[in-house]
């Protein structure tokens, strides 16, 4: 079980954190000082600036607090949501700003898809691979960031993006054949 | 083709950066300043019938104040308006009066 997997005692726990927050939003800083750290890492891993990720987790939250209203559970931690709007306002801020996307990783996690899609992890298929990521939309690069990078699950991938989890795992795989795919073509093995 | 910068093994950002953006006061702040009715609805937000609004208490005030210069024009005080029936009659009077001779 990793670090993204919570129990059901926990999640109920959380959801009454929310409801709380929903009827006086001063609780909500309670749910602030858990994810907050969470929340202004996410954003640094893709956008790379420290003081532009302090910003836009800000407008997270207060946007967060703005549309408490609206939250419904759906068997995920609360922080799914928060990654909901952090991801959308980190699309605005591309859109905006007209910057390079950031794509952070480990190398570890180049073997991990290289395993995955069945192809030989060897230092010159990790390369080969790295140029084919490049190709991906950012949708497909979404995906594959919050599966293989961040190794979310499928349920917590679905609420981030907005599909269902069986979504999720279909486009994922999807991406994932399209991957092996350009890889046989630009030569990997 | 969309551009990504790829970060291999990337550093994590610092704590005390972490810790110097991480205002729940502030985002509190900004909260209750959005959720006030008059920032969410300010006069000026529904221009058009700002505007009407406006013009209708203007057209109100100025026929109030014309129509109370029209009312003070027509009031005639009232001993003028005594000494006024009283000599044009007497001399009429005596014109008449001196005429019968």
């Amino acid at each position: 079980m990793n670090e993204h997997h919570k129990t059901e005692a926990y999640l109920r726990t959380e959801l009454a954190i929310v409801e709380a927050a929903k009827s006086d939003p001063s609780k909500f800083g309670v749910l602030y000082e858990k994810y907050y750290r969470q929340v202004y890492v996410f954003v640094f891993r893709r956008i790379g600036d420290e003081d532009e990720s302090g910003d836009i987790a800000a407008n997270t939250f207060l946007k967060a607090m703005l549309a408490l209203s609206k939250y419904t559970y759906r068997g995920v931690p609360f922080s799914a949501w928060l990654f909901r709007i952090a991801s959308n306002e980190i699309n605005l801020f591309f859109r905006k700003n007209n910057r390079e996307r950031i794509v952070s990783l480990d190398k570890s996690d180049l073997s991990k898809i290289m395993v995955e899609g069945g192809e030989n992890d060897s230092e010159e298929n990790q390369k080969l691979l790295l140029r084919v990521l490049s190709t991906l939309t950012t949708e497909e690069m979404q995906l594959i960031e919050l599966r293989f990078f961040e190794k979310r699950p499928f349920n917590e991938i679905g609420e981030i993006i907005g599909i269902t989890e069986n979504n999720a795992k279909v486009r994922t795989y999807r991406i994932l054949e399209k991957l092996k795919l350009l890889l046989l073509k630009s030569g990997g093995r | 083709m969309t551009n990504f910068k790829f970060d291999i093994d990337p550093k994590e950002p610092r704590e005390e950066k972490i810790a110097e953006h991480k205002d729940f006061g502030k985002v509190m702040q900004n909260y209750q300043r959005m959720t006030n009715p008059l920032y969410r609805t300010p006069l000026y937000r529904y221009r058009k019938i700002f505007i009407a609004v406006l013009l209708a208490l203007s057209i109100a005030f100025l026929i109030a104040e014309f129509g109370e210069n029209k009312e003070d024009n027509n009031k005639i005080p009232a001993d003028s308006l005594k000494k006024k029936m009283d000599s044009p009659m007497k001399d009429s009077v005596k014109i008449k009066m001196g005429s019968n001779r």
